[in-house]
């Protein structure tokens, strides 16, 4: 199994939900988060705006659905045909076990 | 080391906390997060987006729908993962759907900020925990 946490704008959590739902992976947790990057935040003037708010996304799923959850998630996430900074990271990381706790049986 | 990341439901917070707090599991973090999973599908709506109603697609995870949720996270030596996950569940474990998940992922390193502590010296010990069956 794998990890998802994918690091999107606020505004385009709506279209990266319905998308993994459209997708067939409904089960998803939202966090709000805030963070900086490597353009190292916003400059507006003479106002930077260190950490931004971002919404992370995170989602276990096995791993033969991998690269198509990442390519549903980069298809909704991103602004524009060629992407802004800003539009966000998705990170990958391994899943050992994961157990249901209305069943308490190890599945996902 | 292991880190145990588990979903659970909002008012199974105490409870969880005591239950973890008596099986020597002190150290943990908590966020507060919204999620949907399995069970919280809504397939009238996801039949009308498949045949292709624009107002079922624009409804499809939009905010309300989520429900908000605890999500606790601890970090435990190998030997105390499957004691953690048997605490966790036996708390929380309702029989309904929404209980909530527990995901076990591996952690390569720790660092204890104070000390400066390296590896597992780094992750508290279970002074007395419920032996595992």
């Amino acid at each position: 199994m794998k990890m998802v946490r994918a690091i999107v704008r606020p505004e385009k959590v709506n279209e990266v939900m319905a998308g993994l739902m459209y997708a067939g992976f409904p089960a998803v947790t939202k966090i709000d988060v805030f963070g900086r990057g490597k353009q190292r935040g916003l400059k507006v003037g003479d106002v930077t705006y260190d950490e931004l708010p971002k919404v992370m996304l995170l989602t276990v799923i096995e791993d033969k659905d991998n690269d198509f959850v990442i390519e549903t998630i980069l298809k909704a996430a991103r602004t524009g045909s060629a992407g802004n900074f800003g539009d966000g990271k998705i990170f990958v990381s391994p899943v050992e076990e994961s157990y249901t706790v209305s069943t308490g049986k190890a599945m996902l | 080391m292991k880190e145990v990341m588990a979903i659970v439901r909002f008012n199974m917070m105490n409870v969880t906390k005591r239950a973890l707090a008596d099986a020597g599991f002190y150290s943990l973090t908590t966020l507060k997060v919204t999620g949907r999973g399995k069970g919280n599908v809504d397939f009238f709506l996801l039949q009308g987006a498949e045949t292709g109603h624009e107002e079922a697609v624009a409804q499809l995870g939009s905010a309300p729908k989520l429900i908000p949720k605890r999500l606790i996270t601890l970090v435990v030596q190998n030997d105390q993962v499957k004691n953690a996950v048997k605490v966790i569940i036996e708390v929380n474990q309702t029989g309904q759907k929404g209980d909530g998940k527990i995901f076990i992922l591996p952690i390569t390193d720790a660092v204890r900020v104070h000390t400066g502590e390296t590896g597992e010296k780094a992750i508290d010990n279970v002074l007395k925990g419920v032996p595992v069956k």
